[in-house]
Formats: structure tokens, sequence, C-alpha cells
């Protein structure tokens, strides 16, 4: 978010990051590797990675070590802007692990924003 | 290319071949199209119906299109003859751009309800099946149906559909048509008793009129040469009919390697029985990928000046693939997968030339120049002789118009992913109201993904212990100590009735010690909290030590069903993150106790009977703590972990 807030019914503007991950199965489970945190039936002050504390977003908790999302570049802390095509700036948080969880899908194409990705590109120009 | 002024019984013979294989396509769409009208015409099931009549406009539009092509080929033929006949030489035969796989994937249109239709619960559900047409060229292909009702927020289709040898001029028409699912056929409301009745008895009398309009042997094409009769969809066939309700056509601007939303045009109105609310778009990915970025366009051997050395030349064996042109030492290095030696850049912003006649050797040679970031590098390249030379321009300038001509495609390669063959579609269950679903999915049941995933984590970490001794994530150790977690008390608690006694209240005057932080309040908090009748979470008192996302579950009254999950998930001792469908209402609940390291033993709230022994362990926790505290690297982590505790901040598993 290039602002440290977000205004209500302004458009959001991000630096985001494709990620591809391929879900991996094990039995008849299609598992990605990471917790998810967040949504707009969520208290967004708890969120430790936000850096505007009303922002209701859905963000990555934690990246299980080895799992198909470190394997795909997903870092704790980054926050998804898109799932398959799906928003996640304003879903609930059943929602969004509904999102993920889609059994028809082998592969979930995520866009992420992070801080870093904001410096690293602000840096750039 | 073949000029057919040249070759002219070639030429002829070529079209006579594309002539004869339409027309087997055509035989075979006419025979399929016969089957679909007599399941039609057998079938009882609705839905059976729906296939069958879907079935059987794909046919029909796949007829359709393969005649117009026929037709299109035999003016064509025309044409040529024609010109051949007044000129000598036609125009020189231009450059045509590579051919490219098109796949269109994840069809979503959205659907804009009234909210009063979309929350009422009475009431008829009136439902429409719908599906997806998508032409391209003589191809056409249909998606799966779906039954939309007012439950739907979106239609979405799973099917990825490819075309092959697309052109980049393509026009993907995309046609969504609905079926009223009360619309049953010629009989209209007519019960199904009825109905059924009606169709088996047409089967035998008026069925052979039917059956004759729908032989093939009167209006075969091949009888008429042209082709100029087209064969009409099949008249009055019992059985729900389909109707054009939304149409787009989507070209080459609209690919892109993620998703995008365009504009549908409704072509119905609401007065229609098969009418639906459309939002007015249809959001999909449509990817390409050119021939000329997945195949490889050209290769032999190649001389190339590498490093400095101005009379360097080195044999490498090239290949111009996509954006690149790799150089191996070898041509078998290709199929061993060893690495080129070089690798050119060919893209949008590379010059080649062919470079002034070197006095040393015969042929010409070509310079390639890209720019990387500032700087220009230039590739020197030289060939045996005047023809190779000549090949792998025409190959280069063949690259470029494609690359012009499929413009963004060719940026870099798209992925298209043929969806995994999985077992014949289920039938999916009834769709809930969004609103209304509260429900967990057995199979999403927090229990078998964290199996799954502290297998896995059990076992790295089993590893990395062997290595070395590094501190192991805290709840592992339930796995090895023989650590029983109360059982009896546990299950008692959950089988009373779930009233939300205040158990937030009495608790609330407590949490304002811990919000102040430091341990002794904490541990005020918790002695006090051990009076409070309605308390929780039971923990074992050894090797519990629930650093997030290992915090015990949250104490709110709930719903007995997911009490009874809960109570499963504790008794077997897991404790990696939570899933749960209900609200957190963080105020009420959050009373996290101030996680100084000595007390995360205790965080959660401990029952009544082991109340003392809680405040005893409070006193001394470091003995009871299974692994050694880390320095301050860990201490930050665990502050990070502290705050991303469950109670105060659900997350979930994927």
């Amino acid at each position: 978010m290039s602002q440290t807030f977000h205004i209500p019914g302004q458009p959001i503007t991000a630096y985001v990051q494709r990620i591809e991950i391929k879900k991996l199965r094990e039995g008849s489970n299609l598992i990605l590797g990471f917790s998810i945190g967040g949504g707009i039936d969520q208290d967004p002050g708890q969120n430790p990675f936000s850096e505007d504390k009303t922002d209701k977003g859905i963000y990555v908790t934690r990246v299980t070590p080895g799992g198909p999302a470190e394997d795909a570049g997903l870092i704790m802390g980054d926050k998804i802007m898109q799932v398959n095509g799906w928003d996640m700036t304003m879903v609930t948080h059943d929602q969004a692990r509904k999102k993920l969880t889609k059994k028809s899908e082998d592969v979930v194409r995520l866009l992420v924003t992070r801080k870093s990705l904001e410096d690293a590109v602000r840096k750039s120009m | 290319m073949w000029n057919s002024a040249i070759y002219p019984d070639i030429a002829d013979g070529m079209s006579n071949q594309r002539d004869s294989d339409i027309q087997k396509k055509i035989d075979h769409e006419i025979r399929m199209r016969d089957g679909a009208c007599k399941l039609l015409a057998a079938c009882s099931q609705r839905d059976q119906a729906l296939e069958a009549s879907k079935s059987l406009l794909t046919c029909n539009t796949r007829i359709m299109a393969y005649m117009s092509e026929l037709q299109r080929m035999k003016e064509a033929q025309v044409m040529q003859r024609v010109a051949r006949r007044s000129s000598d030489a036609g125009p020189m035969d231009d450059r045509h751009p590579c051919k490219a796989k098109v796949a269109i994937s994840d069809l979503r249109i959205p659907l804009m309800w009234k909210d009063t239709e979309y929350f009422k619960n009475k009431g008829e559900l009136h439902r429409c099946a719908v599906f997806c047409l998508l032409q391209l060229g003589g191809q056409s292909f249909d998606t799966d149906m779906v039954m939309v009702d007012r439950t739907l927020t979106d239609i979405c289709f799973e099917n990825t559909i490819v075309f092959e040898e697309v052109s980049p001029g393509f026009e993907l028409r995309v046609e969504l048509y609905s079926s009223s699912w009360e619309d049953g056929g010629s009989a209209g409301s007519t019960p199904r008793k009825l109905a059924s009745k009606l169709s088996s008895s047409l089967g035998r009398s008026a069925g052979k009129r039917m059956r004759a309009a729908m032989e093939p042997g009167g209006n075969s094409p091949t009888s008429h040469g042209g082709g100029t009769t087209l064969l009409l969809p099949v008249p009055s066939v019992p059985g729900p009919k389909y109707h054009l309700l939304a149409h787009t056509t989507l070209t080459l601007t609209h690919v892109q390697d993620s998703f995008r939303t365009h504009d549908l045009s409704i072509t119905a109105n609401e007065e229609c029985s098969f009418w639906l609310p459309l939002y007015g778009s249809v959001c999909c990915r449509l990817a390409a990928q050119p021939h000329c970025m997945t195949q490889q366009m050209m290769s032999g051997q190649l001389r190339v000046k590498l490093g400095g050395d101005p009379q360097g030349w080195t044999d490498i064996y090239g290949v111009l693939k996509g954006t690149k042109l790799f150089c191996y030492h070898k041509q078998d290095d290709k199929e061993a997968s060893v690495d080129p030696a070089v690798t050119i850049g060919i893209n949008k912003e590379t010059r080649i030339r062919a470079a002034e006649k070197d006095p040393h050797s015969k042929a010409q040679s070509i310079c390639i120049s890209n720019q990387y970031g500032g700087e220009e590098v230039t590739h020197t390249l030289s060939t045996d002789s005047r023809e190779d030379t000549q090949r792998w321009m025409e190959a280069f300038w063949q690259q470029f118009y494609d690359m012009s001509q499929w413009k963004q495609c060719c940026d870099d390669l798209m992925k298209i992913d043929l969806p995994s063959p999985r077992k014949p579609a289920l039938i999916s269950p009834k769709q809930g109201s969004l609103y209304h679903e509260m429900v967990i999915d057995t199979s999403d049941d927090i229990s078998t993904v964290t199996d799954i995933l502290t297998r896995r984590m059990h076992d790295s970490d089993l590893r990395s212990r062997l290595e070395q001794a590094t501190p192991t994530p805290v709840w592992l150790s339930l796995f090895e100590e023989d650590c029983s977690p109360p059982t009896t008390p546990i299950p008692s608690h959950y089988q009373k009735p779930p009233v939300p006694r205040p158990c937030s209240s009495p608790r609330s005057p407590a949490r304002a010690s811990p919000r102040c932080g430091g341990r002794l309040s904490s541990l005020a908090s918790l002695t006090s909290e051990s009076d409070s009748p309605c308390s929780t979470s039971p923990c074992s008192r050894h090797g519990w030590t629930p650093e997030p996302p290992a915090a015990p579950p949250s104490f709110r009254p709930r719903t007995l069903s997911l009490d009874a999950k809960l109570s499963s998930l504790r008794v077997r001792g897991y404790s990696a993150g939570l899933q749960c469908a209900c609200q957190t209402p963080a105020a009420v609940t959050s009373g996290s106790p101030h996680r100084a390291p000595a007390l995360a033993g205790l965080s959660c709230s401990s029952t009544s009977s082991t109340s003392s022994s809680s405040s005893e362990g409070s006193g001394g926790p470091d003995s009871d703590l299974p692994f050694s505290r880390p320095g301050a690297a860990g201490r930050s982590a665990r502050n990070l972990r502290s705050k991303l505790d469950p109670r105060n901040w659900l997350q979930s598993q994927v």
C-alpha cells in the first residue's frame, strides 16, 4: 500500500508479486502449507504484520517450512490481494479460506504484496 | 510456402484432403447429434434431458461451423483457379505468423440478485441450467452444465478449454446458454409423469415422422456439392431447450497471463423464463502459447565470438526458441539438458543485422545487439555458408514477425494447465447460501491437515535434531512425552449446554490486569480465572506449552457440534492452528495473558479442579519446560508468535 493508511472507498494500489502454488496431494487432501489470518469479520488490530492497523485484509501468518507455499516464494507477512482472480481485500476469513481450499483446483495463483517489495520498487525508480 | 501458381495439381490435391477431413468431421457430428436426439426422446430424468439437449446444441453448432468452413474453402478454390487463369504470378506469399495454442479457463460470471430474493428462504427456488459455448475458428467446445439458483453469487465453470492452431487475428466467441429448470420440453409445465407418457407415446407414432426428419439420408451435404443446403437444427425435439442469455467476443487484446474481467452483452430480458440477473461481466483467464515460444523454430551449427578475443570463434549448436537463442557446445547437450554455453536474448528490443563480409571467411556474420541495463551487448555469429546465414536471418525475421503479431504473448511464456484427469464428476452437493453456511466440512478437518503437516515437520525435525540441538517447535513435545491431557474433566465441561453464561463478564475485570503486563499481574489473573465457573481449555501441566499457533482454542460459548470437534481435538492433543467458522469477538475473548515466557505454560485458563496445581506450576515453570530458551533472536520470534495467538486473531491453515 502506498500510504500507511487506506481511506475506505478509495481504490487500493499496490505493487504485487505473482505467486503460483501447486497444491500438495496427501491422500485425499490438497494442502498449500501456510496459514492465513485476517478478514473483514476479524479484528484488524491484532494483525502483527499490517502497517495500517485498520487493514482487514488477508495476511500470511505462517509458512510451513518445505511446503508448497515456501517453494513458491510465499513469505510470512505477505498480504494476499487475489486468489485465482478472486479478490481477497474485502472478504471474511472463511470466504478466504474457502477460495484457497477448493478441491477442484490443483494450482492457486496469488497476487501478494509486501512492504519489502514496495521499498525495492521505490528504490529502483 | 506453396505457391499454387507453380504447383496447381498438388494444391488441388491438398485441398481435397482438407475437404474430406471436414466431411468426416461433419459426419461424425451428425452421428453424435442423432444419438443426442434419441437420448432426449428416451430419457425421463430432467438433468439427463438437459445434458442431452446441451450436446445437441453443441453438435448443431459444430455442424454449422464445419459447413461454413467447407463453403469458404470451396470458394477459395474457385477464386484461386480464377486467379491462375488471369495472371501468371500471383502476389508473393506474405509472411504468415505462427500459430498458437489458446486456452480459456476459470470462467466466472457474477450474478446480481436483489437482496430480497437472495435472503428469502421460502418460496420456490427458481433454477436454471446454464453452460457456456466457446467457439474459435471452426472449433466449438461446451463447458459442463451448472445449476444456478438464487443461492449462488457467481456462475463458475471449472473447465479449461484449449484451442489448437489459432492465428493471431482470432475471435473467441463466448456464449452463455440458459434453460429454466421448470421448462420441461414441449409439454411445458406438465407434471413429469404425463411428460414421460407423452414422450414414450411419441416414440411410436409421431416419432416415426420425427425420425424421418432427423435422418441424414436426404439432406446429406455430400449429395449437394457446394454444401449450400445447411442442415437446420432438428425441429420440435421434445425436451428442454437452451436459449442464448449473453455473449461476448474475446481477441488477442484480451489475452493476459492473469485473470481479467470482460463485458458481456445480454440478449435476453427479464420476461423470459430462462432469465438470470447477470451483473454484466465475465471474468476469466485467457492465455496463449504461440508456437514461436514453445517450439524450436530453428537450429543448426554456428560459430560465435565469445569474450573479447577478436579472432576467437567457438563452434556451438544454436537453438532458437521463444525469446532466446541457446548456444550449446554440442548438439547432444540439448537432449542431455546441459546448460548452454551462451544464451542470447531475442526479443522486441533486439537488433539483428548482417555484418560486413569478414575478410577472413567467405560467409557473412550476423550481429545481435541487446540492451542490458544501460549497456549494449553485441554477439557475433557466423555460419559455414551463405545459405545458412540466409536461413538464420530468415528465421530471425520470422521470429520478429511472430512477436509483432502475437504481441504480449511473447513477453513471457504463459502457462496453460491442463486439468489433471479426475474421476468422473461427482454430483456436487447442493450449494448452501453463502450467508447461511456455517458448516465445517469433514474433509477440511483441522486434524487431518495437522496430521499431514506435523508428520512432515516431525520427520524433518527428527533429522535436524540428529544434526544439531535446535530448539524445536514447542508443541512437538506433545508427541514425544507421555502427557495425558485430562480427558475426564473436558468432555464433562462441554457436555454442558452451551448456555452463553457470562463467561466473559467475570473475566473482564480479571482481564484488566494482564493488560498492564508483567508476570505478577498475569499470575493474579490466572488465579482469579480459576475461580470462574465456566473456565475452559484444560491443559496438561507438563507438555502443553502453547506457543502460537499452538495456543489452545478459545473458550467462548459455541454450538454443540463445534464443541464436540474441539474437544476431540484437544483429546488428541493437537494444537496447530485453529479452523472454525465462528466469529472471534476479539474484544470479548482477548484477554491475552501477557506472554511472559515463564508463564507460557499456563497462558490458558485452567479448570477449577486443577486450579491449585496451576498456581503452583506458575511458581516454577522453567523446570517444566522441555526445551531451553534461545537468545534474543528467539525472543523476538516469540514475541511475534505470541501476537499470533489465535484467541485474539483467528488463523486458518490451508
